[in-house]
């Protein structure tokens, strides 16, 4: 009797296990599925290379290389900000503090993870947006600029937390000896933990610039929505808010429906390429 | 009469060979001590002999034989309800006493209060725990002192009835007086059950165990009652490590 | 000389970047009190959204209902499956290379974006099987979602049980299933459900997901868990988009943020439980 139970939870445990991980796959199968039939009526490299993204037609035009650049430049605006931010309270926080701040500092981080992206976007939207147009009389605040000054407050706590871990460990082994030389720790910090940091500073610019480029809302709402060259402080669109905004208003089974598909796929690739990128240099490189 | 034979054991982790070629004989309701240096695989035999080694990554080939059975013609949990192990650390659970000393009869269908409350007391005064803890069988067992906690996980490891009692050093981690409880307790124990006892303090070995066997990186060098043991070792190898130690 | 200038701005530097931390988490907080504080009443919580446009008067109570419900499914169907998932391969699995594939399936999954989530919710469960926007479509999609979260908690929760108590138990001659119930459970149940908690907040939150798969610009309080659903965040951004009511968005921001501070003090509560047990 009890043996037969233990062998019904065991194969019960297995097959759950096997469904969890087959969603991975059913996620990306379904989307390429989805986005085979797009691939069969415009080539792939039409795809990415042209620039017209008009969906309404006439003609009917679906090439997002607009969009792929709108979603790289936001990202790496929003990463430029955040870095010099995050690295600077990183080193703060590995060599400045004692346990009690760094919980609280720790904690704040933690909070500003935790805070939905369509509450950054609302504040995003208020704050950030009519900024630019009360004090610079933007016809429109809506901008790249924008969309990355609200990443970059949301990519804060990945690259602190990236950073921290490691720059403690490094401090924790060289503070000592650099202070018996009579040296501040600033010069410490400048010239021995940051170069000896640059492995983990790199690894979070990739980790922020995944984030980044996966995120929806937040962006969606304070970009402009327009999928045209991205200028700094022009609207631009981006792929997730491509689909959000699109994916409502596209005809099931048409062919705006399938590229909207195929441009999810894309994503997935350059993020697939970008956790290649992170992987390699978290394990591979001798920097 | 043997309670257990072994006949040319060979363990090994991995291509790592642990025991090699081990034959004894452990004869019933008596203490056998094994003793010998760090790492000789002590603890290996022990948890050859109730098949736990197979779970920790090892592997054995050879034949034990309890009761006259081959081990492996027992199923796995009826054998280790008969084989009982109590380790170096102790390990209670994180519940009540009470609920420390339930846990297996539970298992077992035990569901009338009045036989746990039963067992429950009858086991904490075989350990001589009973007075000690005055009556408060719901205080957490990991408020125990360490020599109260190792006593419970032997009382726990009677609950099930064993018949063979392994120990892997259980005084190691206690101080004199803890040990002296738990040594005059396995005297007791003894009339009811077959001990076989790891330990590196030779005079433990020689205060409590009516065999001993020696062991030297995973070979059996002597193995023989404990006086002769001691005071006639045949071996050199056994002769050097009483004299290094004993002196 | 040198020196001392390069010091004063590194200095300068560093404080700069973490007070601006401090001031930007203040600010957000207190812009969305503020601003939010005047709209929360009895009404707005419990009452339909009314009025020309729908939301602009009223209350937000069948979105806050539908959050609620979201998140209750999201976190039954992610549970089952990431609470099995790290019972297998701590418990189950015996080979290191499985371990690792599963491992990194599940890192893959933790990276997907949340609208490609809602792409194959939309196209799976709103489509294929014709669930149409509804609860159960919103409500798996967002599991699925917060599935690596539970996920690589609980697994790390049941590796740090003291393995010796777990040999303890089985040298006792008791089964693994009964040691899973009995000792090990009991003893990991705090992390657990503060892991599933916390993981809950992260649904609850997010708006992409079911923009696609649940959330409707209107519905009333759910009938059925294949009805459509109103959402806190899905509404926010309607509102906020649509320009239908500054005063009321402010309002839903506040509320949706206060949830999710219970949320967490819940969770808080639950560690603070486990310590005062040990």
């Amino acid at each position: 009797m009890r043996k037969i139970r233990e062998k019904i939870f065991e194969i019960l445990i297995k097959i759950l296990t096997a469904f969890s991980v087959l969603i991975l796959a059913f996620v990306v199968i379904f989307i390429f599925k989805e986005s085979l039939t797009f691939f069969k009526e415009v080539s792939i490299w039409k795809f990415i290379t042209g620039r017209k993204w008009n969906p309404l037609g006439p003609p009917e035009e679906l090439s997002i290389l607009n969009i792929i650049c709108g979603t790289v430049y936001v990202s790496l605006v929003g990463i430029a900000i955040a870095l010099p931010i995050g690295i600077g309270t990183a080193v703060v926080l590995s060599c400045y503090t004692n346990e009690n701040i760094k919980r609280l500092i720790r904690g704040i981080l933690d909070i500003l993870a935790g805070v939905p992206s369509v509450v950054y976007g609302f504040i995003g939207l208020l704050v950030v947006v009519k900024f630019f147009e009360v004090n610079f009389s933007f016809a429109s605040g809506e901008s790249v600029l924008s969309g990355g000054i609200v990443l970059s407050v949301m990519l804060l706590p990945f690259i602190v937390s990236t950073c921290d871990e490691s720059m403690e460990k490094i401090y924790r082994e060289y503070s000592q000896s650099s202070r018996a030389l009579g040296v501040s720790k600033g010069y410490m910090i400048r010239n021995i933990l940051l170069p000896a940091s640059k492995r983990s500073i790199l690894a979070s610019v990739v980790l922020a610039l995944g984030r980044g480029m996966g995120e929806t809302m937040a962006v969606m709402m304070v970009i402009g929505n327009a999928p045209i060259i991205p200028r700094l402080l022009g609207k631009t669109q981006t792929i997730p808010s491509l689909i959000a905004l699109e994916m409502g208003m596209a005809e099931v089974g048409s062919l705006h429906y399938h590229a909207l598909f195929a441009s999810g796929f894309v994503l997935m690739i350059m993020l697939l390429i970008i956790n290649g990128l992170l992987y390699f240099i978290k394990n591979k490189m001798d920097i | 009469m043997n309670i257990l034979e072994i006949n040319n054991l060979n363990v090994s982790y991995g291509s790592k060979q642990v025991i090699k070629n081990l034959s004894m004989n452990i004869e019933k309701n008596k203490i056998t001590a094994i003793i010998g240096p760090s790492g000789c695989g002590k603890s290996t035999l022990l948890s050859t002999l109730n098949l736990m080694v197979t779970e920790n990554g090892g592997s054995f080939t050879g034949e034990i034989l309890f009761k006259d059975k081959d081990v492996l013609s027992y199923e796995k949990d009826h054998l280790r309800r008969m084989i009982g192990i109590v380790f170096q650390k102790p390990t209670p659970f994180p519940f009540s006493i009470y609920k420390n000393l339930t846990y297996a009869p539970k298992y077992y269908g035990i569901k009338d209060k009045n036989k746990l409350n039963e067992i429950v007391e009858s086991t904490l005064k075989r350990v001589g725990l009973y007075e000690e803890i005055d009556k408060d069988l719901n205080m957490l067992a990991t408020k125990l002192s360490g020599g109260q906690q190792q006593r419970l996980c032997i009382g726990r490891a009677l609950t099930v009835e064993p018949e063979i009692l392994l120990m892997d050093e259980p005084c190691s981690a206690l101080d004199r007086k803890n040990t002296a409880n738990i040594e005059e307790m396995l005297l007791e124990l003894s009339k009811d059950y077959t001990i076989v006892i790891v330990t590196h303090n030779l005079y433990q070995a020689k205060r409590i165990s009516d065999y001993t066997a020696f062991i030297l990186d995973g070979e059996l060098i002597e193995y023989d009652k404990t006086e002769n043991i001691f005071n006639r070792p045949k071996d050199d190898r056994t002769k050097e490590y009483i004299k290094g130690i004993y002196g | 000389m040198r020196e001392r200038l390069k010091d004063n701005l590194f200095r300068t530097w560093i404080v700069l970047s973490t007070s601006l931390v401090f001031i930007i988490v203040v600010y957000m907080f207190l812009y969305i009190f503020i601003n939010g504080a005047g709209t929360i009443s009895r009404e707005f919580l419990f009452s339909d959204p009314k009025g020309m446009p729908m939301g602009s008067e009223g209350g937000i109570f069948p979105a806050i209902v539908g959050s609620l419900l979201l998140m209750l499914i999201a976190c039954v169907f992610a549970s089952i499956l990431a609470i099995s998932t790290a019972i297998y391969l701590v418990f189950y699995c015996s080979s290191e290379r499985v371990k690792r594939l599963i491992h990194l399936i599940i890192q893959c999954m933790s990276g997907v974006p949340s609208i490609i989530l809602g792409l194959f919710g939309y196209t799976s469960l709103v489509l294929h099987l014709g669930l149409g926007r509804s609860l159960i479509s919103g409500g798996i999609t967002l599991g699925v979602m917060i599935f690596p979260y539970i996920q690589v908690r609980v697994e790390k929760t049941l590796i740090e049980v003291d393995k010796s108590v777990v040999d303890a138990s089985y040298a006792l001659g008791v089964s693994k299933v009964y040691t899973l119930y009995k000792l090990i459970f009991p003893m990991c149940k705090f992390d657990i459900v503060s892991a599933i908690t916390l993981a809950g907040g992260f649904a609850m939150g997010a708006a992409a997901p079911i923009i696609l798969t649940a959330a409707v610009i209107f519905a009333p309080v759910p009938e059925s868990i294949f009805s459509p659903v109103m959402a806190l965040p899905f509404h926010l951004y309607i509102l906020t988009g649509e320009g239908i009511s500054l005063e009321k968005a402010y309002g839903t921001a506040l509320v949706l943020m206060l949830i999710l501070l219970i949320i967490n003090i819940i969770s808080a509560l639950i560690n603070f439980t486990r310590k005062e047990h040990e």
